[in-house]
């Protein structure tokens, strides 16, 4: 093709500019379109600036082995952007074909699972794409709720190596220890450990704007200290207003406490965002593990005192002042923290231990402990007829509180299991004591986490005759088989799977004598449940005993039971969003003119 | 300084057109803003000569200033705007920018040499979206580009540049 010479043409704009074009156009179309244009623009399309800039701005998280952020500090010569931008594509795709099979079979879903977060956080943001899957998208729920469950897993993995390396003795800052249960209950929400971080560097940020006096050097250590307390009560970053609502889960959680408008959160949450900020101003604040109420305490250097006067006896030395975030922006004297360790029966001599020392393996077992009464606080609320009544304990918003619970709760048992008991004496047998416990949650809601529990659970027992071992390595190959045996197909083949099973996987119904709402995800001709099932739920004192039919049905609580035909109330309802997160476990869509769900289990039930 | 600004200055196109235009909207270019504030204090009194740009595209030019000149002045160096490689363009922008490809790309010139880093932004947005959708060929086609490659070097290019199978 011959160039008009007197037509304008693209290639009479000069470099700079044509680079600018680049900038603005996708990434897909420089390396499949602009560079086969011409030499010049194959040269201008291949600059690491231009990959530099699309690494950036087209990833948010990048797994930790990149090294990302001395990657973006390096002279631009020394990365291949490009290499690495096409990297990250080819694990997007990758991500997107292993996420189609997990919807397309209900069998080998553990290791797809596995393929998928190998690749650790440079899987998220393919997994977030997923995980806001259009409403109007074919498989929608389905999508969001397997991109979702890989992600909890992905978050999970990093949470408990945070743990794990913290005690190892690694050097992990304690808003990353405590941001680890955030990650149990993130989903695909703003509050991952980069970005508590990065709302904590804003609050400094903000603070150093309102008192440029905090870098100056004008202000003593005090008068510092003070300044922080102060803006964090004043900005109502810090305590938790409304009393009612203090045991409420969500208080527990850093990441969830930095972001909500009103930043609630428990007195251990409160100091260690004081603490956060007033180190970024190069004060010594730790967090004082008092019993009860956890302070936080800011000490002196050995050559100055806290009001910037030189040392000059020794006891003045790494002088000590305390400080109570969560309810007040004044300094709290040491006779009353004195007093108070005192009635805990703590001896004088190690007062200094317990005011001057974070202790931070402790404050997340601490934590996790608050977790612990806040669910059982949760639970012991009467049960009310309706269950969406009930939800008056959001974590992040479109989540199933039942569900949050659950992932709390497994939280607390992980973090109880990696740090058995950490004071005074750490101890393997309170460790070992947890661990029926995870096993139960990880064979009804976590199956995926199998390698998890390879990692950190198995080294405890390497015995091959121990009790223990055994149990272990049982329910690891009972989860396994099962996830990997296909489903056995139930068609409706017979004149009694037609004529009595009444109703369909994937209708929705309100269980007549117990009133929770449910959707039905499996059916049988009559009970098949053993004869200790059948005696101990009364099932023959039914007006129609045992040979009716059965269904298997998820409830809105997140479990799965077996009810009989009878108890069967159909619902044509729009009001099944308490279902609608769980049900993409089994299901592809809402279907809202029929009101129903639809089914993504036909391998295991043909004819619904 | 004695006095106020001036209200208004005028430019001198290539071809020798003066046109007067108030000081706040050309100073949306930062080359004209920052030669009158090194003149502060000193008489403005002959037209400032813009050697790049011809009567009507500076006319072209003056007129979305005109339209722009309440909107806020973003920092020299802040580019993070254009870095987010959003190509949205505002509803008036785009009609603006109906013009033929030659306007379009004496715009972009003179939006470079005057260094009015917005308008720069909406003529290359315009410029990408024109190119978005298009194979290598139209884009040549489109843009009056000669393709200097050999058959080799262009399958050579095309592999290099997959990242996975097309689809």
């Amino acid at each position: 093709m011959a160039r008009h010479h007197d037509s304008p043409s693209l290639d009479d704009l000069p470099d700079e500019v044509l680079q600018h074009i680049l900038d603005f156009v996708p990434a897909e179309d420089a390396l499949r379109k602009t560079s086969l244009i011409s030499k010049r623009l194959h040269i201008l399309s291949s600059q690491q600036l231009l990959w530099r800039n699309h690494c950036e701005y087209d990833f948010t998280y990048w797994d930790a082995r990149h090294g990302m952020p001395d990657k973006l500090d390096a002279d631009i010569g020394e990365v291949d952007w490009k290499a690495l931008y096409k990297y990250r594509r080819k694990i997007e795709q990758d991500v997107g074909d292993v996420l189609d099979s997990i919807l397309k079979s209900q069998t080998g879903r553990i290791e797809k699972y596995k393929n998928i977060s190998v690749h650790g956080y440079d899987a998220k943001d393919a997994l977030l794409r997923h995980c806001s899957a259009d409403e109007d998208q074919e498989d929608a729920l389905a999508r969001r709720y397997y991109a979702t469950s890989v992600l909890d897993h992905i978050h999970r993995a990093e949470a408990l190596s945070t743990w794990d390396r913290l005690k190892r003795g690694e050097n992990i800052f304690l808003e990353e220890a405590l941001g680890a249960f955030d990650l149990f209950v993130l989903h695909d929400q703003k509050g991952d450990l980069n970005e508590v971080s990065q709302a904590l560097h804003d609050i400094a940020s903000k603070l150093l704007d309102e008192y440029p006096a905090m870098k100056d050097g004008s202000l003593t250590t005090r008068q510092k200290a003070l300044t922080v307390v102060q803006f964090l009560r004043a900005h109502n970053l810090v305590g938790c207003e409304d009393p009612a609502s203090y045991r409420d889960l969500r208080n527990n959680y850093i990441g969830i406490a930095l972001q909500h408008p009103d930043h609630a959160s428990l007195p251990l949450i409160s100091v260690a965002i004081y603490v956060a900020i007033a180190q970024r101003f190069e004060i010594d604040a730790r967090v004082c593990g008092v019993p009860s109420h956890v302070h936080a305490v800011v000490i002196g250097s050995k050559e100055e005192t806290l009001d910037g006067r030189p040392v000059m006896k020794k006891e003045d030395a790494e002088e000590a002042m305390f400080l109570d975030p969560f309810r007040s922006d004044q300094e709290v004297p040491v006779e009353v923290l004195h007093r108070f360790l005192a009635s805990w029966s703590i001896p004088a001599r190690d007062f200094d231990v317990h005011l001057r020392r974070t202790n931070t393996p402790g404050l997340v077992v601490r934590t996790s402990r608050n977790i612990l009464a806040s669910i059982q606080e949760f639970r012991a609320q009467p049960v009310i007829a309706n269950y969406t009544d009930q939800f008056t304990m959001p974590l992040h918003s479109n989540t199933n509180p039942f569900a949050e619970i659950e992932n709390a709760y497994y939280s607390a048992l992980w973090c109880n299991f990696i740090f058995g008991r950490p004071d005074p004496h750490p101890n393997e047998h309170d460790q070992r004591q947890i661990v029926p416990l995870i096993l139960e949650k990880y064979e009804r809601l976590y199956p995926m986490d199998c390698h998890l529990l390879e990692k950190y659970i198995c080294p405890l027992y390497p015995d091959v005759n121990d009790v223990g071992h055994l149990d272990l390595q049982e329910t690891l190959r009972v989860v396994r088989a099962a996830d990997s045996t296909p489903k056995q197909r139930r068609p409706r083949d017979s004149q009694a799977s037609r004529e009595s099973v009444r109703y369909k996987v994937g209708q929705v119904f309100r269980h007549r004598r117990y009133a929770y709402m449910a959707v039905i995800i499996g059916w049988d001709v009559e009970c098949g449940m053993n004869p200790h099932w059948i005696a101990s739920n009364g099932v023959d004192n039914l007006s129609r005993g045992r040979n009716q039919s059965f269904y298997h049905v998820l409830v809105e609580d997140t479990s799965i039971r077996y009810v009989a035909e009878e108890n069967i109330e159909i619902l044509e309802t729009d009001e099944v969003d308490s279902l609608k997160s769980l049900a993409g476990r089994y299901f592809k869509r809402w279907d809202k003119e029929k009101k129903v769900f639809v089914s993504n289990i036909c391998d295991e039930y043909p004819d619904h | 300084m004695s006095e106020g600004p001036a209200q208004t200055i005028v430019l001198q196109s290539n071809d020798n057109v003066a046109i007067t235009v108030e000081r706040k909207v050309a100073e949306r270019s930062m080359l004209i803003k920052n030669m009158l504030e090194d003149l502060a204090g000193s008489e403005l009194d002959s037209a400032i000569p813009i050697p790049n740009v011809n009567e009507s595209v500076l006319k072209k030019v003056i007129e979305w200033c005109e339209h722009h000149k309440n909107d806020p002045q973003t920092a020299a160096d802040d580019d993070s705007d254009s870095r987010k490689k959003t190509t949205d363009i505002e509803e008036w922008d785009q009609k603006f920018m109906q013009v033929d490809q030659e306007m379009l790309f004496e715009i972009i010139l003179a939006s470079n040499y005057l260094d009015i880093k917005p308008l720069l932004d909406v003529g290359c947005k315009t410029v990408a979206n024109m190119i978005k959708g298009k194979s290598p060929e139209e884009i040549r086609k489109t843009f009056n580009i000669t393709n200097d490659f050999t058959p080799e070097e262009e399958e050579q290019i095309r592999r290099e540049n997959e990242w996975a199978e097309d689809r």
